[in-house]
């Protein structure tokens, strides 16, 4: 009776396994690593705007291939996700068939790992290839000169400005930007934030201190893979920083790292935000200088603010005979070696590329300008943000901060590190020095 | 089973191999899990990844390792963090060992109450801590930072820089921040060090303290006679496993500080993570987590060779 019992759960348990399979989507999945989660309804979550798009997009795609693909997104952390795809590909382990890419020094450790595969030879065969912006062609592109991304929007670095803070118009250069910072300070307030901590693996040095460094000259690389730091450029950008520092020009929150510089200019208490293109979705609420809130939460207020005259967006100050500097990053596509369904890949950047998906990638995920020519004239980047943008960023000289350096994470620490240690923690420190010795360090590597 | 051991017992080959078979799937799951893990690490720990493939560069990435200024301060760092995180816990722990083993009301209540820091994980209780200190908005930042309070600018505890060092470039007087950490740490870990004394206490027996008594000792010199020599293997222990806990542990340090301000609570462990998650040089970072792992292997060393000696000498 025992034996019959067992049986009987045996085959129950085997027909239920069986029916599980035989049940599974007919379609193959097509597996995405992307830094938001589609099932992450918060409204007060950071990654909202990412969140929503794929929670809109999952299932036109599926629609659209239906039969064909299941697209399948697996959610990862934004400053792990890189790492996690390294180790995956190297371990031999389960990668995606396609990976978000939203940082371009991620191109170069993938090129050093042997993280993603070359998509010139599929790509060149694109009919939207020829539309492509080459700048960010460039910026796909590994030192071997192979393609190991497919751009989709670039995302420079600018200035968000309290209009009231600096009604004039914001400091061209730093003379005139440390004679309105002293006017500022005055009345209580700061300046400037700006991302000053050594966090994130030095991820400050991408923002303000490179928009910093390269609009005084400067540069991190001696062109050839080297690092070169003790520049009298260089000096010059640290010099300043120092000054800003010292002065109290900046708040002290903006040494907090974990993004809390942000708060300094949420509530007006800091004039200018120098930072990426994107952050106006991380940016909010807003109380701007006269008092009006605006408070939905979301990457509206920015917007909100920016058609409202409150805040404007422009370039960076630069010293004589230079123009301003700022970084630049491309957001896009990698297909891992190891994908399983590269073929789904391939559509889906395809479908990515259609008129209808372009610009709403852009503006979603992208968070910056589109790298096809043909979506730049799409009415979504038509609006006062995006002409502000695209006016501040015209005026300026944009550029990777990494140059030739093809260990990016480890030369973001350490000059992270140095460049901390000369404004903020011993700023008595001989520059020269400080630099010679972080360059030689870091050169002893290559 | 019964006819395994029925042959077990009838002798032969099978009682000489039977021991073997018994421990064979354990041997296997120590050689996937701990044997390989660790071979592949001193193999990697002698690689460099290059655009082709894993290139054998030898002992390189332990020179470059010893060649970076932030190595040795890291070293420094560490052995701050360690010193104080252990003896502000051991002597926490003892206080309140002592306290809850007197008889107090409600002891058992206060017990359970000491148990929420263990059952946090380390890298909430580091986002707690750093919430109360976040210049500006942090609930004891208003407190910190007022200058009439602390003078003559306050204290930002997230952001102020390191005093000048005593000795040379050795990271003492620690940042605040290094202060803070070890606060926070000390906190999650006092449930573990309090019970663990606390239970040990109790096993001193109360015939020794009252002739001791009778002899004339006070409160002071009954501990420092009698309830620490009868403790020191147990403390000893709760030492060791403080030391360990503290030399790998970097959730708190992630969410608390981030290694900052500057480079001030980069401890190696932190470093560790930092060389293979922020860098991705897993060469370089297999070269310091066996250089770790050779700290953690004298470290148990030493528990195991007290626990032994306890065990001995009950």
């Amino acid at each position: 009776m025992k034996r019959k019992w067992s049986l009987i759960i045996f085959i129950a348990l085997l027909a239920l396994v069986l029916v599980a399979c035989g049940g599974a989507a007919e379609e193959p999945d097509f597996v995405t690593w992307y830094q938001y989660d589609q099932d992450n309804e918060d409204p007060a979550s950071d990654e909202r705007v990412g969140n929503e798009y794929l929670r809109n997009t999952i299932p036109q795609f599926n629609e659209a291939f239906a039969g064909k693909w299941t697209w399948v997104n697996q959610p990862k952390a934004f400053d792990r996700m890189t790492t996690e795809l390294v180790a995956a590909v190297q371990a031999g382990g389960e990668v995606p068939d396609l990976f978000e890419l939203s940082n371009t020094q991620d191109v170069i450790d993938f090129y050093r790992n042997g993280t993603a595969q070359d998509l010139m030879e599929w790509a060149q065969a694109q009919s939207w290839f020829s539309d492509l912006d080459p700048n960010g062609i460039e910026a796909c592109k590994g030192p071997d000169g192979k393609l190991y991304c497919i751009p989709i929007s670039q995302r420079p670095q600018l200035v968000y400005v309290w209009k009231d803070r600096y009604p004039d118009g914001y400091p061209s250069t730093p003379e005139e930007f440390l004679a309105r910072a002293a006017e500022l300070k005055a009345e209580g307030l700061y300046a400037i934030t700006f991302f000053g901590s050594t966090d994130k693996g030095g991820e400050g040095l991408t923002r303000a201190i490179w928009t910093t460094i390269s609009s005084f000259g400067g540069s991190l690389d001696d062109g050839q893979g080297n690092m070169l730091l003790n520049t009298p450029e260089n000096t010059a950008a640290i010099e300043f920083l120092r000054e800003i520092v010292a002065n109290e020009y900046a708040p002290e929150i903006a040494f907090a790292g974990g993004f809390q510089e942000e708060e300094a200019f949420k509530d007006a208490s800091a004039g200018s935000f120098p930072t990426g293109l994107f952050g106006y979705r991380y940016v909010n609420p807003l109380t701007a200088p006269d008092g009006t809130a605006y408070d939905k939460g979301s990457a509206e207020d920015m917007l909100d603010a920016i058609a409202a005259g409150d805040v404007y967006l422009t370039s960076f100050l630069s010293v004589e005979g230079q123009k301003p500097g700022c970084g630049i990053d491309v957001a896009g596509f990698v297909i891992p070696v190891g994908a399983k369904n590269v073929e789904a890949a391939h559509d889906y950047i395809n479908w990515i590329m259609s008129p209808e998906q372009n610009a709403t990638w852009v503006q979603g995920p992208g968070g910056g300008f589109p790298v096809l020519k043909t979506t730049q004239t799409d009415e979504t980047f038509q609006t006062p943000f995006y002409k502000e943008a695209a006016e501040a960023v015209g005026s300026s000289a944009c550029r990777p901060w990494y140059g030739s350096l093809q260990r990016p994470n480890e030369a973001q620490e350490v000059v992270m590190n140095a460049i901390y240690k000369l404004i903020k923690e011993d700023p008595t420190a001989d520059i020269a020095e400080v630099l010679t010795q972080t360059q030689e360090e870091y050169n002893a590597g290559n | 089973m019964r006819q395994l051991l029925s042959r077990y017992k009838g002798g032969g080959q099978t009682q000489t191999s039977l021991p073997f078979w018994l421990i064979l799937p354990t041997i296997i799951v120590l050689l996937a899990i701990q044997v390989y893990p660790a071979l592949y690490t001193a193999w990697l720990s002698l690689q460099e990844r290059e655009p082709t493939g894993w290139t054998f560069v030898g002992v390189e990435n332990y020179k470059r390792l010893f060649g970076t200024s932030l190595f040795s301060e890291s070293i420094g760092h560490t052995i701050v963090f360690l010193v104080g995180y252990t003896s502000v816990t051991l002597a926490l722990g003892f206080i309140i060992a002592l306290l809850l083993n007197g008889n107090v009301r409600l002891s058992g209540f206060y017990i359970t109450l000491l148990f929420i820091p263990w059952i946090i994980a380390d890298i909430l209780v580091g986002l707690i801590f750093r919430l109360m200190v976040v210049p500006d908005y942090g609930l004891l930042s208003g407190i910190l930072q007022n200058p009439k309070i602390i003078p003559p600018n306050g204290l930002s505890v997230l952001t102020a820089v390191r005093p000048t060092p005593w000795f040379g470039n050795f990271a003492f007087p620690p940042a605040p921040a290094m202060d803070f950490l070890i606060l926070a740490s000390a906190w999650r870990a006092l449930p573990f060090v309090t019970l663990l004394l606390l239970a040990a206490m109790q096993t001193v027996p109360s015939e020794i303290i009252e002739s001791s008594r009778i002899d004339g000792a006070n409160g002071r010199q009954v501990i420092r006679h009698i309830m620490i020599p009868l403790m020191l293997p147990t403390m000893v222990v709760a030492l060791f496993s403080l030391t360990l806990s503290g030399m790998n542990g970097v959730g708190m340090i992630f969410s608390l500080t981030g290694g900052g301000p500057g480079t001030s609570t980069e401890v190696l462990s932190y470093m560790l993570y930092s060389i293979g998650w922020d860098r991705l040089q897993f060469g370089r970072a297999a070269a310091l987590a066996l250089m770790i792992a050779v700290v953690n292997w004298l470290l148990i060393s030493g528990t195991l060779r007290v626990t032994r000696l306890e065990d001995r000498n009950p």
